[in-house]
């Protein structure tokens, strides 16, 4: 049934629809504006849980492949004396095992934040069309297929990101929004540099015809996915036809290519020590907007990576295997020592973000498909729970005007709901088996382990540590004598509690059947995995 | 003597004239003046080459036309500003316009 | 009539039901979610039962199933439950004690608003505890190891208004987990040595205990050494048994039941289903018995000298737990299993007894106790007979474990039984000290103790019978218990000397406690005034506490504090640098930015000048 309506283009399109829309409606009727954002990001939510039902890994995402050509610019083809020399670019959606697990992800937590936006106070217009031009980037984000069009929709989470965190945040807002730009921009180039490399070296196709060769340019990842893959037809191609044009992907521009993605994505994930920004962003950004920010943002790094990174420079990847590990484990301690002595705890989670990310790059860099299962898998968990996380900091401020672990204690006593969800989701944020962060971790931990077993040793020491700073922050918050501004609030209310019991439910359904997402992922790394296993076996 | 080389010529010197007056005048009037004489400097130039160029044909003169059209809006777009500009600073002069920078 | 020990995955099942069905009704089940919770644990208590009814009869076949938790390619991470001689004699000590502490609770937890969040946490480490024993593959019973943590450390912070409680909590997550670290890369080596990635028991008991040489020693060596780690820190031996006495926080049932009976010796129950990795390596093996005697001694001794009658029993516990592993290193499963069997019962009776005495007085500490006998018959009784029993006085059942792990560890190496002798020697003293000071001698409190309701002294009946008669499930003449739980025979051999030697200094550890403390024959004060620096040593627990402040945590907050600078100064710094210079590169530009136009129009004409320059110039070039 789906695949006779161009789903993918629904999904990416409706909350576009959406902003248009809030555009029109009289801006000082909050109630109306929330309710056609709610309208517009649960139409994708549904098409997306539709998509992810019918989704059949061993036949991937063909079904629903959706591929246009939107601009095709005829080059000079006295060049290379072809007989037609183009440059395209296509409006090309697809989805597989990788990137409909964080699609789904993006769906849901986007429904979550604006479940949440309930704390925001002013220029509610601005705010949602912003956020459902967000969510229109990320969908994209996940959706692309061609590196023009990938790169665009990555733009355009920046922008709407940047406004949303700028007008909305707290008192180091506008300072939070430039950082934010800036280091995202210098990503950007990096990665804009990096694709046209990619295609102005590897991403061409010649078709012979009887008068000549028909010679295209283009950002298609499949294109470039084959070229790169199959270096023997690359070879004829570009020692022949192509050689008027004289630049191909050589070893060092491959090299190039690939640290400048690594940067580029590793700014988003974040990597040390490229991290600072989204510190800022984490404690200054309104809570709504970070759960979109830590939910799904930082998974768009771990995704370019894999996608770009790992599936188009697999040699390159094996070779830096262990610089990956290193970076891995750099994070995941860095963070979580970090995390132990903060005394804000926004700050606390942000930390734990980038110790949690650590454990996604020991996943990649272990070059095993229960390493990768678990880097996708645990990028999905932290979604879940960060968001989690993040939206009952939200409620914390609204409710105490503080979020500081000193000012903060004994909310076990006035607000036992809350208390009892922030446990949760802190046990789920430290690898409690039974929630999602620990299946995550295991798979990843466990497909590390095979290649590098003193590294993961090392890196298995962070769950310790997220022991640590989980329950001094929590237990801080919960337990304790009840502090005096946290004596007289109220529980959760509707609006505030199905968010977090939604989340809750499936954090825990990932953490105890997490065969749901890994069916999906079956078969999303096949052709990665065989590169592996072609330099292994020789 | 090639007839191309002369109008070339008085072109160049139309232009250098024109240039000098931009960068010197301090008349916001003369300076707009001078403009629209290196745009008549590359004018001649078009329809020079037109004439007398490697591959003649109308092109250039019908550019030459597009020139004149546009330099005359360009001149009622650039007399409008100053007015309104007299009016807010009382002068003409070029030295005292550094709203740029502001 | 096919076995009963297909359903034995429902008997996890039915406290986890309880669980959910409490946490749906929030506080306000009240005393109607205390009911849920009991109900739950009796019937897991049956079937438990039957099933372990159906083993001892012999008619059923050993049984297990699993289905795939995860499938990553080729490579699958299933889960299961098995049912063995072990596991069912774990399912009934674990639902019986649970249900008799649910039992005890509906009395003990009365007054607690929070009643019902109470039971939910209780039926969700019997669940845990359950799912946990009936693993049939090392990552289920990971699963289910650290849930029953989480449980534990949930339940010590019951009370969490109070900042020990908080920080004990915090204490028994964090300890406990430096061991699970230890399991958990001791799963991820097994996954990767073993034969098709392999973690059931059976797999592990073929590839460790018959084919040898699959797996190298020195591996062999490191998996059982990262296993033991796991089970030191979840049975509190040294160095990790410091969370266990400030677990102690958390209320008394919970003690009995997780710190006493059944988590804290799911530890040992982890080297009893291991055993045969630990068997194929003899440095493993003497790494646990020496861990197990040391931790044996060293605990009895701390017990001697702290006056909280928890954290008494809690360094008993500690201290018996090392005897099981030491029962284990020396390669007696038999002796381990029976005497965590027995122990089950009489450490739980006897904090379910304190239990009662701190219910009566508001009290912990033993030396504002005192006279209590009078008032409080059935406790009095119950917790005698358990002090007996733990004593090692014939014939309650403590006597006869310890003299089977007496009689295993002088199969092993005579220094392990002197030391198990010397322990069972203090752990009679110090149990005399307790009873005397607590229910002998003079009123010393507060005057209103009175008998607890029968809710509470009907479990403790129970325990005392059980502690009594638990024993003779196998004595030196009767060797059917371990034969049993091994399946192998074992051989019938009565120890006279150990017999003799373990009864002899039960009896005087007791008759001395009774000169110092009830009798007043001998003086308090002897040894405190003679040897203050030793009495100070055992009071403040040989400093472990202290030292790991100083030697672990501090120096960890320092280097916390180090990386917040290094973070602020140097990786922040480098990227304020580049944002500093610049700005100041673009404020040198605004110079060049005067407003006039025709500085402008100069400039781009010189820029134009030097282009075409260039561009002529590359012709002569």
């Amino acid at each position: 049934m789906l695949e006779n309506i161009p789903v993918l283009s629904l999904i990416l399109l409706s909350p576009l629809a959406g902003a248009l829309l809030v555009l029109l409606l009289p801006g000082q009727r909050s109630v109306w504006l929330r309710a056609a954002a709610l309208v517009f990001t649960l139409i994708p939510l549904a098409l997306t849980l539709c998509l992810f039902a019918a989704y059949r890994p061993g036949v991937g995402g063909a079904a629903f492949t959706e591929h246009y050509t939107w601009l095709s610019v005829p080059l000079n083809k006295e060049m290379i004396n072809a007989k037609s020399l183009s440059i395209a670019f296509d409006y090309h959606l697809a989805v597989d095992g990788i990137s409909l697990p964080l699609l789904l992800l993006s769906a849901i937590v986007s429904a979550m934040a604006l479940l949440a936006s309930v704390h925001i106070r002013k220029r509610w217009k601005t705010f949602y069309s912003l956020f459902l031009l967000l969510e229109t980037g990320m969908y994209g984000v996940f959706l692309a297929r061609d590196l023009i069009e990938f790169f665009i929709f990555f733009e355009l989470t920046l922008i709407p990101m940047f406004f949303l965190i700028g007008i909305w945040g707290y008192y180091g807002r506008e300072k939070a929004a430039t950082r934010f730009l800036v280091y995202n921009g210098l990503g950007s180039a990096a990665m804009l540099l990096a694709f046209l490399i990619l295609i102005a070296t590897a991403g061409f196709t010649a078709v012979q015809g009887a008068d000549g060769y028909t010679v295209q340019f283009s950002g298609s990842y499949d294109v470039l996915l084959k070229n790169l893959a199959d270096p023997q037809s690359y070879a004829n191609n570009a020692s022949e036809e192509m050689a008027g044009l004289g630049v191909f992907l050589s070893d060092n521009l491959k090299w190039a290519a690939f640290i400048l993605l690594l940067v580029a994505f590793g700014i988003k994930i974040p990597i040390f020590p490229l991290h600072t920004w989204m510190l800022r962003v984490h404690t200054e950004a309104p809570p709504s907007v970070v759960m979109i920010h830590s939910g799904v943002l930082l998974k768009m790094g771990v995704y370019g990576l894999i996608r770009f990174g790992a599936a188009l420079f697999p040699a390159q990847l094996a070779d830096w295997s262990t610089v990956i590990a290193v970076l891995g484990v750099i994070n995941i301690l860095y963070g979580a020592v970090l995390a132990c002595v903060q005394k804000e705890f926004k700050l606390v989670l942000a930390y734990s973000s980038i110790s949690h990310m650590g454990i996604v790059l020991l996943g990649i860099a272990s070059l095993h498909e229960v390493g990768l299962q678990g880097a996708v898998f645990q990028s999905v968990s932290h979604g879940l729970i960060s968001a989690l996380l993040f939206l009952l900091v939200g409620s914390l401020y609204e409710r105490t005007g503080t979020t500081q672990l000193g000012e903060l204690g004994g909310l076990a006593k006035s607000v036992p709901f809350l208390s009892g969800i922030l446990l949760t989701a802190g046990l789920a944020s430290l690898g409690l088996p039974g929630l999602s962060g620990f299946v995550g971790e295991f798979l990843a931990f466990l497909g590390l382990f095979g290649s590098m077993k003193g590294m993961t040793a090392v890196g298995v020491l962070g769950i310790l540590f997220a022991a640590v700073y989980i329950l001094r922050s929590v237990l801080g918050i919960t337990f304790g004598p009840l502090q005096e501004r946290c004596a007289d609030i109220k529980d959760a209310r509707f609006v505030e509690a199905l968010p977090m019991i939604t989340l809750t439910a499936l954090i825990v359904l990932l953490g105890v059947y997490p065969s749901i997402l890994t069916d999906v992922m079956q078969h999303g790394f096949v052709g990665l995995l065989e590169h592996f296993q072609q330099r292994t076996g020789g | 003597m090639n007839m191309l080389a002369s109008y070339l010529t008085l072109a160049a010197v139309l232009f250098c004239v024109g240039l000098y007056g931009v960068l010197t005048k301090r008349n916001a009037i003369i300076v707009l003046l001078s403009i629209e004489l290196m745009l008549n400097a590359v004018n001649l130039n078009l329809v020079a080459f037109s004439k007398y160029g490697v591959q003649p044909s109308l092109t250039g003169q019908i550019f030459s036309l597009f020139t004149m059209t546009v330099a005359a809006a360009e001149a009622a777009v650039g007399v409008a500003i100053l007015v309104a500009i007299y009016r807010a600073k009382t002068s003409v002069n070029v030295d005292e316009f550094d709203e740029l920078r502001r | 009539m096919s076995s009963l020990a297909e359903y034995a995955w429902l008997v996890p099942v039915f406290p986890a039901a309880a669980f959910a069905a409490l946490t749906a009704m929030g506080r306000g089940a009240g005393r109607a979610g205390a009911w849920i919770g009991t109900l739950a644990s009796l019937v897991s208590l049956i079937l438990s039962l039957l099933i372990a009814g159906q083993r001892l009869s012999g008619t059923a076949e050993e049984y297990s199933n699993h289905f795939d938790w995860i499938q990553v390619g080729n490579t699958t991470l299933p889960i299961g439950f098995e049912v063995t001689n072990l596991t069912s004699l774990m399912l009934v000590v674990v639902t019986l004690v649970s249900f008799l502490v649910n039992l005890y609770s509906q009395g003990y937890m009365k007054d607690d608003e929070r009643i019902s969040t109470f039971f939910a946490y209780v039926a969700l480490f019997s669940a845990s505890m359950l799912g946990l024993v009936l693993s049939y593959n090392l990552l289920t019973m990971y699963i289910f190891w650290e849930l029953v943590g989480v449980c534990s450390f949930l339940l010590v912070g019951f009370w969490f208004r109070k900042p020990e409680a908080r920080a004990a909590a915090k204490k028994a997550f964090i300890v406990t987990r430096i061991g699970d670290l230890g399991l958990l890369i001791a799963i991820l080596l097994l996954f990767w040595y073993m034969p098709n990635h392999e973690l059931d028991f059976t797999n592990l008991h073929n590839v460790f205990g018959t084919q040898t040489g699959v797996i190298s020693t020195g591996i062999t060596t490191l998996i059982a050494l990262l296993i033991f780690l796991g089970a030191v820190g979840k049975s509190g031996q040294f160095p990790l048994h410091v969370w266990l006495p400030d677990a102690m926080e958390g209320p008394t049932p919970i003690s009995a039941l997780i710190h006493a009976a059944t988590m804290v010796a799911a530890g040992v129950f982890l080297v009893a289903r291991t055993f045969d990795i630990f068997h194929a390596s003899q440095a493993a093996m003497d790494t646990v018995a020496v861990i197990g005697a040391f931790t044996a001694i060293f605990a009895a001794t701390i017990g001697l000298a702290q006056n909280d009658i928890k954290r008494i029993l809690a360094y008993s516990t500690v201290s018996q737990l090392g005897y099981m592993m030491l029962a284990l290193g020396v390669g007696s499963v038999s002796a381990a299993m029976f005497h965590l069997f027995t122990h089950a019962f009489f450490k739980a009776l006897l904090f379910l007894g304190a239990g009662s005495v701190i219910h009566s007085v508001h009290t912990q500490d033993i030396r504002e106790m005192g006279g209590l006998g009078g008032r409080m018959k059935i406790t009095a009784w119950t917790f005698g007979i358990g002090a007996l029993a733990l004593s090692g006085i014939p014939p309650l059942a403590g006597f006869w474990s310890k003299d089977a792990v007496l009689t295993a560890a002088l199969d092993g190496h005579p220094v392990y039984f002197v030391v198990g002798v010397v322990a069972a020697f203090f752990t009679a003293l110090y149990m005399a000290r307790l009873f005397f000071l607590v229910f002998a001698g003079k009123p010393r409190g507060d005057a209103h103790a009175h008998e607890s309701p029968a809710v509470m002294t009907i479990p403790l009946v129970v325990l005392a019978v059980l502690a009594a008669l638990a024993g003779f499930v196998q004595t030196p003449f009767n060797g059917w218990f371990g034969e049993w739980l091994t399946g192998e025979a074992e051989q019938e051999h009565a120890s006279g000397l150990v017999i003799i030697v373990s009864t002899a200094v039960g009896l005087l550890g007791v008759y001395l406690g009774w000169l110092i403390y009830a009798k007043g024959t001998v003086r308090r004060d002897i040894v405190s005034s003679r040897m203050p620096g030793v009495v100070r040593l055992l009071e403040r627990k040989y400093y472990v506490d202290e030292l790991y402040h100083y030697v672990i945590v501090k120096p960890l907050e320092g280097l916390g504090k180090l990386l917040i600078a290094f973070d602020d100064y140097v990786v922040d710094g480098a990227v304020r640098l580049a944002g500093m210079s610049a700005s100041a590169i673009g404020r040198l530009n605004t110079r060049l930015q005067s407003g006039q136009v025709q500085g402008y129009v100069l400039t781009a004409l010189i820029g134009l000048v030097i282009l075409a320059l260039a561009v002529a110039g590359r012709r002569f070039w």
